[in-house]
């Protein structure tokens, strides 16, 4: 049995998560000049999240001005003020940021701890084939269900792809780990699943997060 | 008690007057105020009879200064009047105008939408014993006095649905249809099927109702008033307005403020409203209406009984004149109308007293369609200017009048004949090969052995030289790698271009020169289409060298004097070297000739005007004599061009009835969209086609944004107007890469279309 | 601008950018290196840290992103890009790019029009039947015509059939398509118009274009190889002899490669080996005079069994077998040919600087590409680290590796599974292949997936065909 309580405190404990903003490719970049550690920035907002965040910096690569935007709201801890006007290397990093963990960031937390992991094999890239890819796209989440031996991912590697099915507990795809086109390391976990007699205990793993863990903005 | 009734309408009235001023500073409002507030404070040292004096005093009053402000009210004014929630509503005229009626698929909010009201009433008439009732088939827009669920008559899609379901029931039960404008404009929604998608729907089917059809017009807001609006005979109400634009739509645009919520001044929309000429005046002096009915001072309102009686009187006759117009015989025909107008003029002929049956013959419904498509045709003509000579005009009509004439020869006359022929001679010849081979059997059966030994060896010979050697390629298309006939000018910049789905695809940059050239605007990843030139289609889509153009001298101008448009205009003109934003010619496909209709994005945002429409209809025209297919390429259009007013809004049922032409004769008309089309076109004579195909990544929809944030307090979704979706909404049959849009063009062209094309 | 002053960017990774890297210190060039984040461990990363100067090597977010490359090579000042085989070897794009933007730069490889015109293969067999090339028996351009289609067919069994070709196929195949897409065969030309229709309509919806080609399908040939090199404006084309590949995996990949092509010296055919060999060497450099040909490339063909010799395309660019060649060829008596040297330093401007006369071939080469793969399965990529990689040293064996000897090397999943060729060179077939069965003997190759299995190599399958090396 999970102990919600105890992982709770936990993340309570240190509820802020690090990450680093990385130039996505090489080009002259030039910093906002708002930029500055301690300014709060906005990831992208809207009813669609179709205004975009806050403007960070411009990556100019081939004549061509690329706007790197925040991807979620957060607080600059620190930024790379003497990469700007310089070139820059793909992967370079331009600023560090932190954010409270969100309600949702919160239960994914949690849902890992609870769920079945099925875990990647190899290093590789991971698909789902594309009847179950066409079904976890266009069907409301958790609503995809698995069970166990069913054709369920394509590994592509070395410029080869083979098929891989699923070992586990049948259930419910409740998370899915895995990005289009992302390499997976060996081990790392690619779908959370969620088997019948666990529902209730996840249902109250969102519960208590739903209650406990404070949006910021939030009193 | 009688007395303070009557300051309490006083009250009321002044209040109207106050509402439909606007809070504009007028002299006789606060002689009116004053007198008011002075008479009250008075009041209460008054006795009954003194009261009464008094109250009688300032209703004189009232009406005095209400006469000479109706002089002056401005069209803004009017618009206000027509908005008031006092004014007039469709429910009252069912009360007052009809003997009776029942109103159907509604009943206050239950209903598919509130803002429509169909009701089939009756008309009673006696002349002498004789009792007629004469059914019509009420339609139209109900704002309620203001009531929410009306949503102010503004119609959504499935209620404008309605509407011409119950005209198709009109049809079948042979009863005229009366129609009531009361609508700021469509509810600008693209949910299943589309604002646009079923406005053009109800203009195309209108356009070939085989009923009477009259309509009569208080707010004829834009597209909203399109959709149920056309008719054989148009009233307008004398208060009313029809425009193209609300007034602030129009200031909005003058103003810029897209996407900003600041709101136009005021001035700026008054004087949106006269340059827009929207008044019944106005649009009786343009031909857009045929008569006005005179309203009471200052607009009508619930109480105007004498007001009612008129209305009726007034749509009986228009009922009985389209009737007359086409029943009977011609000459009596018109000697009984003129005879009726006379006397009606006059005052000697009680409408009420006379009976007269509104059901028309299979031979007078079709004289009825034949003048209505002839009535909208002759409609503005005044609005363009034509700078054909009259040598060409001649020799337009002359080669017209050949075409048609020729037409008929080769493809009915001819290839009928001609199929005759050949299928006699086909016999012919099956039957001598038959004998021939009988008669030759034993010839041949001699020379059978010996003929290998010349042959083989020789054909060996050839065949494998058939198999190894360079063949001959006769057309090697000219479009195999991306070698373009025309290549965009954005090619020269050495740049990188990101795609604007990078985010999601992971598409890389591409350089312009790639990407504009050989990829003709098309990302390698992804597929989305950036927009291109309206040339690029032009030299790419049709054979070489096949495209000519006509009726250059077909131009737009200003015919409302807007100001500052004529400056517009001749930017657009000098930027794009174009005289409107409607380039008709002929061209060819692998050989087949169509005549194209191209609406231009750089000219003023391929808005339709007079001139566009004009240009679209003689192209539908020559197409239907030539019996061509006939192209709609949409490389852009913004809508209606508002700075014409209603000479661009009538674009749209004109248009619609020449293409209704053209399919029913059997022609094929297809319609291309690119980039982006919106509103009035899209919503009529593009809308309406059954082969619409949309270029990958271009915006298909009714309003934009910010017009429908405005009208029903939502954004909506991203990428909601997306070809994608308009195709899901079933507005459109086919999603096409640019690329291809010349195979899927002669493809179109091979599978699709009526009885009549030349080709087939 | 002199040779020595050009600064070139290496547009790959792996063993060829080694090579490359080398070939630009032998010619006493500067160069610059590029890599991605995961391949930060291989080799040509470590190599350009140790021999380059600054502004030698870069981190890029993908070997595919062209940007990425433009904008180093601005940055470093590079005046060249290499573009090594894969990635943009033979796209025309990025070549005319390289030469059309604002701050030009050589591309080393033929000149754009060459690759663009010898890219489509429809255009080289064209050009080929009107050299009169041999070519495979069947259509040279798209065909529309139902009838015309059948006709072709009936005529290619008719063909086949007089030619004593035991179970004739024709192969038909959508012309716009490629990788594969739409390509059927067929045996009983009564079938022909079924499937013809299915092509078509597949065609029709999958690439907006109807025309197919039909062709005989050849199952019984060997892959030969002609290696071509020209000076730019091609004022001076040699050969540096053939090459024979047709030892491959099941997936038609290569795997061991031998020059010459065919040795009649030691090994019977039952057609005229040398003649075929100067056959279509000849018909290969006709083809090159005609484009005018301006770099390294390969004109790839197939020898039936029967003798009969058909190209296939042309490869524009360097291969990764151009090692074999080298050790075969002498220029002037001279050996350490070095065919990447050639290429940079033609493809920077400086003239050939010999002719076919001062070209002579001794002895005979082979090359074996080692692959972390499991040849029972289907040749199945094996990924995982790899914990020990000797390489014996002899005086006959080059190896290329971008495997480092020294430290474990976790194997990167996202490109070609090569780990290392060795090229081995003998005076004669019979010493070369000994020579070849020693090195896979002493090559030493060992390694555990993330779960402790042991690595799979093709060393076994090397070594079971070395036995097989240019008979038919």
């Amino acid at each position: 049995m999970l102990d919600i309580s105890a992982l709770l405190d936990e993340i309570k404990a240190s509820p802020y998560q690090e990450s680093s903003i990385l130039a996505p490719h090489s080009g002259v970049l030039s910093l906002s000049p708002d930029l500055a550690p301690g300014s709060r920035v906005q990831g992208p907002h809207g009813p669609w999240k179709e205004k975009p965040g806050t403007l960070l910096a411009c990556l100019e690569r081939e004549h061509n001005r690329k706007e790197i935007r925040a991807p979620e709201n957060c607080e600059i801890v620190s930024c790379n003020l003497e990469a700007s006007g310089t070139f820059v290397e793909a992967g370079t990093v331009l600023a560090r940021a932190r954010h409270k963990l969100s309600r949702e960031e919160v239960l994914q937390i949690l849902l890992k701890k609870a769920l079945f992991l099925f875990l990647a094999p190899e290093k590789a890239r991971y698909y789902f084939i594309p009847q179950v890819d066409l079904k976890v796209k266009n069907s409301p989440p958790k609503s995809v269900s698995v069970y166990n031996g069913m054709d369920l991912f394509i590994i592509s590697r070395m410029k080869r792809e083979s098929s891989l099915s699923y070992s586990g507990p049948d259930g419910v795809i409740y998370a899915v780990y895995f990005s289009f086109n992302s390499n997976m390391e060996a081990g790392s976990p690619l779908i959370g699943v969620c088997p019948p007699d666990m529902v209730r205990q996840i249902e109250e793993v969102s519960l208590r997060v739903q209650t406990e863990w404070q949006e910021p903005g939030e009193a | 008690m009688d007395t303070d009734k009557k300051f309490q309408q006083i009250i009321e009235q002044l209040n109207y007057i106050r509402d439909i001023l606007a809070g504009k500073n007028n002299e006789n409002l606060r002689l009116l105020s004053s007198r008011l507030e002075d008479m009250q404070s008075r009041l209460p040292s008054m006795n009954q009879e003194e009261r009464l004096a008094a109250a009688e005093s300032l209703d004189d009053l009232f009406s005095f200064v209400e006469k000479k402000l109706e002089a002056e009210l401005t069209p803004m004014d009017k618009v206000r009047i027509v908005r008031h929630p006092q004014r007039i509503c469709l429910r009252d005229i069912l009360e007052n105008v009809y003997d009776n009626y029942t109103e159907i698929g509604s009943m206050n909010e239950h209903s598919i939408d509130p803002a429509i009201l169909i009701a089939r009433a009756y008309i009673t008439r006696r002349q002498g014993k004789k009792t007629l009732r004469q059914s019509v088939m009420v339609i139209g827009q109900e704002k309620g006095h203001g009531e929410e669920i009306r949503n102010g008559g503004s119609v959504k899609p499935w209620g404008n649905a309605k509407a011409l379901h119950y005209m198709k029931v009109a049809e079948t039960e042979n009863i005229p249809i009366h129609i009531y404008v009361f609508t700021p404009g469509s509810y600008p929604i693209e949910d299943t099927p589309g604002a646009a998608q079923q406005i053009a729907k109800n203009i195309y089917e209108m356009g070939s109702l085989r009923v009477p059809v009259l309509a009569i017009f208080s707010e004829g807001g834009s597209g909203g008033a399109e959709a149920v609006g056309l008719a054989d005979k148009r009233l307008m109400l004398s208060h009313g307005y029809y425009s193209v634009i609300s007034p602030e739509g129009a200031a909005a645009i003058e103003a810029n403020l897209k996407e900003s919520k600041r709101r136009a001044p005021a001035e700026l929309i008054e004087d949106c409203a006269r340059n827009l000429c929207i008044t019944a005046e106005d649009n009786l002096r343009l031909g857009y209406i045929d008569e006005i009915i005179q309203e009471p001072v200052l607009g009508a309102r619930c109480h105007n009984f004498e007001f009612f009686r008129q209305l009726r009187q007034d749509v009986l006759r228009a009922t009985d004149e389209i009737v007359l117009s086409v029943r009977g015989i011609e000459p009596i025909r018109s000697m009984s109308l003129r005879a009726r107008r006379k006397k009606t003029s006059e005052g000697g002929l009680n409408l009420e007293t006379v009976c007269m049956r509104w059901n028309l013959s299979a031979a007078a419904q079709e004289r009825l369609l034949d003048l209505r498509h002839r009535k909208f045709r002759a409609l503005s003509q005044k609005a363009h200017d034509d700078t054909r000579g009259r040598l060409q005009l001649f020799k337009d009509h002359l080669s017209s009048f050949w075409w048609e004439f020729s037409s008929y020869f080769k493809y009915d006359l001819f290839r009928r004949s001609q199929q005759n022929f050949s299928n006699f001679l086909r016999e012919l010849h099956s039957e001598t090969t038959f004998f021939v081979k009988k008669q030759t059997v034993p010839l041949r059966r001699f020379l059978r052995p010996l003929l290998p030994l010349f042959r083989v060896r020789r054909k060996r010979h050839l065949e494998e030289a058939k198999l190894t050697a360079l063949s001959t390629w006769e057309e090697p298309q000219e479009q195999r790698g991306g070698n373009w006939a025309y290549v965009s000018p954005r090619a020269t910049d050495d740049r990188a271009i990101s795609c604007p789905n990078a985010a999601t695809h992971g598409c890389l940059d591409m350089w312009a020169p790639d990407l504009f050239g050989e990829f003709a605007g098309v990302c390698a990843n992804c597929g989305h289409h950036f927009p291109m030139e309206y040339k690029w289609y032009l030299y790419n889509l049709f054979d070489p060298e096949s495209v000519t153009e006509f009726n250059t001298g077909i131009e737009a101008i200003n015919p409302l004097k807007y100001p500052g448009f004529d400056l517009k205009l001749a930017k657009a003109s000098a930027q794009t070297g174009q005289k409107s934003s409607c380039m008709t010619f002929e061209a060819s496909i692998n050989g087949i000739r169509l005549v194209v209709a191209m609406f231009l994005a750089p000219f003023r945002g391929g808005s339709v005007g007079a001139a566009e429409g004009e240009k679209f209809i003689l192209a539908a025209e020559r197409a239907g004599k030539k019996r061509y297919p006939f192209l709609a390429y949409v490389h852009g259009t913004a809508g209606i061009r508002i700075q014409e007013g209603t000479n661009g809004l009538i674009q749209m049922p004109r248009c619609t009835m020449a293409v209704r032409r053209y399919i029913d004769d059997g022609g094929l008309y297809l319609v291309v969209y690119d980039t982006n089309s919106y509103a009035g076109p899209v919503a009529s004579f593009l809308g309406c086609s059954p082969y619409q195909f949309g270029i990958r990544s271009s915006n298909i929809g009714f309003a934009g944004y910010g017009v429908i944030r405005e009208t029903t307090g939502e954004a909506p979704p991203p990428h909601y107007h997306n070809v994608f979706k308009a195709m899901a909404r079933g507005h459109i049959q086919g999603i096409w890469d640019r690329r291809e849009t010349r195979f899927n063009l002669y493809q179109a062209m091979l599978t699709m279309g009526g009885r009549n094309l030349y080709y087939q | 601008m002199d040779l020595h002053e050009h600064k070139v960017l290496i547009a790959n990774r792996g063993e060829i950018a080694i090579r490359i890297l080398k070939a630009c210190r032998k010619l006493g060039l500067e160069f610059v290196c590029v890599h991605t984040q995961e391949d930060h461990a291989s080799g040509h990363v470590r190599l350009a840290r140790g021999l380059g100067g600054s502004k030698s090597l870069y981190r890029i977010s993908s070997y595919h992103d062209a940007n990425e490359l433009m904008a180093v090579a601005d940055e470093s000042g590079a005046t060249a890009i290499h573009p090594g085989y894969g990635f943009f070897s033979e796209d025309y794009r990025f070549a005319r790019r390289v030469i059309q933007r604002e701050r030009e730069m050589i591309f080393i490889g033929p000149s754009w029009r060459i690759i663009r015109e010898l890219g489509d293969k429809i255009n080289t067999k064209r050009l080929a039947r009107s050299l009169d090339v041999p070519t495979v028996p069947g259509s040279d351009r798209p065909i529309y015509d139902e009838m015309e289609a059948e006709e072709l067919a009936r005529t290619l069994f008719n063909f086949q059939t007089d030619n004593q070709i035991r179970n004739p196929l024709v192969l038909i195949k959508a012309s716009a398509g490629g990788g594969g897409m739409g390509i059927e065969e067929v045996h009983d030309p009564d079938l022909f118009r079924s499937v013809y229709r299915r092509v078509r309509n597949y065609a029709a919806r999958q690439f907006k274009d109807e025309g197919v080609l039909i062709e005989q399908r050849i199952r019984d040939f060997n892959h030969l190889e002609v290696q071509i090199l020209a000076d730019r404006n091609c004022k001076t084309l040699v050969h540096f002899g053939t090459r024979n590949c047709s030892i491959q995996s099941t997936g038609l990949q290569k795997r061991l490669e031998v020059a010459p092509g065919f040795d009649p010296s030691s090994v019977s055919y039952n057609f005229d080996a040398a003649g075929v060999l100067e056959q279509i060497i000849r018909h290969s450099l006709n083809i090159a005079h005609k484009v005018r040909y301006d770099n390294a490339g390969t004109w790839e063909w197939i020898v039936t069994r029967e003798g009969n010799p058909y190209l296939m395309e042309v490869n524009a660019r360097i291969q990764v077998e151009n090692g074999v060649s080298s050790a075969i060829t002498r220029i002037r008596g001279q050996e350490g040919v070095d065919l990447l040297v050639e290429q940079i330093r033609t493809g920077l401007g400086d003239p050939l600087g010999y002719t076919q006369e001062d070209i002579s071939f001794e002895g005979v080469s082979l090359e074996y590409r080692i692959i972390a793969e499991d040849p029972e399965q289907r040749f199945t990529p094996w990924v995982g680290r790899i914990e020990r990689f000797h390489q014996p040293e002899e005086p006959w064996l080059t190896m290329h590796s971008h495997v480092p000897t020294d430290e474990p090397y976790d194997i990167p999943t996202e490109f070609d599974p090569n780990l290392a060729l060795g090229i081995i060179w003998g005076r004669d077939l019979q010493e070369a292949r000994g020579r070849g069965l020693s090195f896979l003997k002493k090559m030493i190759l060992e390694g555990r997936t993330a779960q402790g299995e042991p690595m799979k190599t093709n060393l076994e399958f090397l070594k079971k065909k070395t036995g097989d090396i240019l008979k038919f």
